[in-house]
């Protein structure tokens, strides 16, 4: 225990129990992070990823999305650049994420922030700000909030790492014929749907449906970046239309 | 790919996840995106996930296929179907793969 949280006993125990406090509030989500981890280990191996590749990814990459939306490309052996293009997109969130936590990690070291950073996922980053967003500037970055967000990161952390790494394992044991490669695209749609909330989000997403579809002859998957800039495009403009209406009424 | 082009791609996606995560925490403050970019940015991952999946649903053999006789469409909309009343991942994942398993042996 000193190890993790220190020899100092006032200290430890502030950090303890807002490690432990972070574990409670992301412990809800266990089986749903098991089920993404397995499903996310079996499609990896699925698509062609030796054992060893599909671990150092999983431990490398970190990010489910990421990690789903390249095999399907993998698969269809995209160049390189597409696939990272690609990750980059769905990785643009991080960047809002980042600038959100930014006020509370900002006065650490370098090697601190970037470990913090590489443990931000979706879930710990959404409970996290609702939990803090409300305090004045010079209540951020407390100890208290840097290790209730270790707290979940840990948790979370080890979870996926473990039942990825089992499905990784696992996965020669299924037969190919159970077409274990389409639960990485089912695993998608369970995450995206969840996402599209508000009509310019519902415009934008069914525009880029679209378009992705119409564009899939494309050559180098251009088709993606093309839908991706038209779904962004319809859900602006969606919101410019919904706005003024509203603004009428 | 060849085992070293999944390398690099692997060496890619985290040097690329990495950054992207850092990017503010890398700045501080002496850098702000606009407004209206933070802003656009947010549809981006939305829009991006939906542009993969509805290629591998409705493109089927290099061939638009609108039909129930195909199996992933099928399969595809039940998910959607199931994530939007159920609310749940291991029922949905489960679902989805059921109608499409089933689907296949029919055919």
């Amino acid at each position: 225990m000193k190890a993790l949280f220190g020899s100092r006993p006032e200290l430890a125990r502030v950090r303890r129990d807002a490690f432990v406090h972070g574990i409670r509030i992301v412990a809800p989500l266990t089986l749903a992070t098991a089920t993404w981890g397995v499903v996310t280990g079996v499609a990896m191996v699925k698509v062609g990823l030796t054992t060893a590749q599909a671990i150092g990814m999983s431990l490398l990459v970190f990010s489910g999305s990421a990690q789903l939306a390249s095999l399907p490309l993998i698969a269809a052996a995209a160049p390189i650049w597409v696939v990272l293009l690609t990750a980059f997109v769905i990785n643009l969130r991080f960047v809002i994420f980042s600038a959100g936590l930014q006020p509370f990690f900002r006065r650490l070291a370098l090697r601190k922030r970037l470990l913090l950073a590489y443990f931000i996922i979706d879930f710990s980053f959404a409970m996290f700000l609702s939990r803090f967003s409300d305090t004045s500037d010079d209540e951020r970055g407390t100890t208290e909030q840097i290790w209730f967000f270790l707290g979940m990161a840990a948790y979370s952390w080890i979870i996926w790492q473990a039942t990825s790494i089992a499905g990784i394992l696992l996965a020669a044991q299924v037969p190919t014929e159970w077409g274990l490669e389409f639960a990485s695209i089912i695993a998608l749609i369970a995450m995206t749907i969840p996402m599209i909330i508000g009509k310019p989000a519902l415009v934008g997403a069914m525009t880029a449906g679209v378009v992705a579809v119409i564009a899939a002859g494309l050559p180098l998957k251009l088709g993606l970046l093309v839908a991706v800039v038209a779904g962004i495009a319809a859900a602006m403009s969606a919101e410019l239309v919904l706005g003024k209406r509203e603004a009428k009424h | 790919m060849s085992a070293l082009e999944i390398w690099l791609l692997i060496i890619g996606l985290t040097l690329i996840t990495q950054l992207m995560r850092s990017t503010f925490l890398l700045f501080g403050d002496r850098f702000r995106l606009p407004e209206r970019v933070q802003h656009g940015l947010r549809y981006a991952p939305v829009c991006a996930l939906i542009a993969l999946i509805t290629p591998e649903l409705f493109v089927n053999q290099g061939a638009l296929d609108i039909s129930m006789s195909n199996p992933k469409l099928v399969a595809g909309i039940v998910a959607a179907l199931s994530t939007l009343v159920l609310r749940s991942m291991i029922a949905t994942i489960a679902l989805g793969m059921l109608v499409f398993a089933t689907l296949q042996m029919l055919a």
